[in-house]
């Protein structure tokens, strides 16, 4: 996985949530990523819409023993959870 | 004062306390395994009982069962109280903590100060375990945050005698003995046949697979009986139940699935590691029903093209699961 991974998470993102007039460069790696501070501004809707996107991109499932309020804090948070869960790609 | 409590983090409430205070006394014991022994998978939807004005939709079991029927199921003698008055709730909760006996607590989020704005509504079946009191603050390990917490007393006070649907009434439980062996093996058992029993054979249309069919049924006739609005509401309502709210995703089927690869293990039973295969399958088709209904909702795509592919994914949970709970049903029975 890249250096950019959370650049590349934030174009993700961006995409599969239909957010305008945010660019990825913009977002800070620590930003909420969900809530009321979120530069994406994503709600909890928009939460559903982000793991199956990551599900479906990296083959990585938050959830379970996993709670996905954790891993969705920020994109780094959900970097560090993709990371983890695919250490052959890292 | 102080009680020496390990505390761990997990994704839902009861399952998450229930584990850490059977920890505590000794019996290490993960969240899938606590949400298994104690029967916690179930799905009911009550149309004519309404949560927050909305019909009760609920892929788990009611506030407080699954520490009760693990605990019952291990063969641990536990104590129960509720209270009328805030003040007598406050001095036994002192008391028991004195005694050096971490206390599980129900509580109403909207009053607990350490949880983020954002999360804070209107839902009273909230587990926690206080397991200390310095100065006007007790300690907390509430199993979904991180780190332990502090909460004022006043605060914690209002938490456990908010108003409302599920009012917890000061509610505390805690283990008042633990047996000198445990039957883990016939309490998994036990937990197994008893989510088996209630997806498929509760004689009630509300309840278990029937119930998932009966959603279906009434969701398809939402956008044209209800409105727009109302539809959409419900609609968030059930995503809000389903892949919140401490769930792990997938209704808790994720959970489950993880309680039937650990069970697998400790009744050296390989066909429970297939059967796990297929429960995060089908928490994978739910979630696939909350996403659309998501896109639902966020306007992304038309109601007028969603509501027969969202009522047929339900139809398709069901099927899944009555076939999943069957051949479980068929492995646990041989043993």
């Amino acid at each position: 996985m890249s250096d950019n991974f959370e650049r590349e998470l934030a174009e993700l993102i961006i995409k599969f949530c239909n957010v305008e007039d945010v660019s990825p460069q913009d977002i800070p790696a620590d930003a909420p990523l969900i809530g009321p501070d979120s530069p994406f501004g994503l709600d909890s809707l928009d939460a559903v819409e982000v793991v199956v996107a990551v599900q479906k991109t990296y083959g990585v499932r938050i959830g379970g023993k996993d709670s996905g309020r954790e891993v969705l804090q920020s994109l780094k948070t959900l970097a560090d959870f993709i990371r983890l869960k695919q250490p052959a790609k890292s | 004062m102080k009680i020496d409590f390990t505390h761990r983090q997990f994704a839902h409430c009861e399952s998450g306390v229930t584990a850490n205070l059977l920890n505590h006394h000794g019996l290490p014991c993960s969240e899938a395994l606590a949400f298994g022994i104690g029967g916690g998978l179930f799905f009911a939807y009550v149309p004519f009982i309404k949560i927050n004005y909305l019909p009760l939709t609920t892929c788990r079991i009611a506030p407080g069962h699954i520490f009760k029927k693990a605990t019952r199921r291990l063969g641990i003698e536990v104590k129960k109280q509720q209270f009328s008055n805030p003040a007598t709730a406050e001095a036994e909760l002192d008391r028991l903590l004195a005694t050096g006996r971490p206390v599980g607590a129900q509580t109403g989020v909207f009053w607990l100060p350490f949880f983020p704005p954002a999360y804070r509504f209107h839902f009273n079946g909230h587990n926690l375990v206080v397991f200390g009191k310095e100065a006007d603050d007790y300690l907390i390990s509430d199993p979904i945050f991180e780190e332990t917490v502090r909460c004022p007393a006043v605060d914690l006070r209002k938490a456990r005698f908010a108003k409302g649907a599920l009012a917890p009434k000061g509610k505390l439980y805690y283990i008042e003995k633990m047996p000198e062996r445990f039957d883990l093996p016939q309490a998994i058992k036990a937990g197994i046949r008893d989510v088996c029993r209630t997806m498929l054979h509760v004689p009630l249309p509300l309840i278990g697979v029937r119930g998932i069919r009966l959603l279906a049924r009434q969701l398809a006739n939402w956008p044209g009986k209800l409105g727009e609005q109302q539809t959409l509401l419900r609609l968030g309502h059930i995503i809000r139940m389903q892949e919140e709210i401490g769930t792990g995703g997938g209704g808790f089927r994720f959970i489950y699935a993880a309680f039937l690869q650990e069970a697998a293990e400790l009744l050296e039973n390989d066909q429970l590691i297939g059967l796990s295969q297929r429960c995060t399958e089908v928490g994978d088709l739910w979630r696939e029903f909350a996403l659309i209904a998501a896109r639902v909702c966020k306007g992304r795509v038309a109601i007028s093209d969603s509501f027969d592919e969202l009522a047929q994914l339900l139809r398709q949970c069901a099927a899944e699961e009555e076939i999943l709970f069957k051949q479980l049903q068929a492995a646990i029975g041989k043993q």
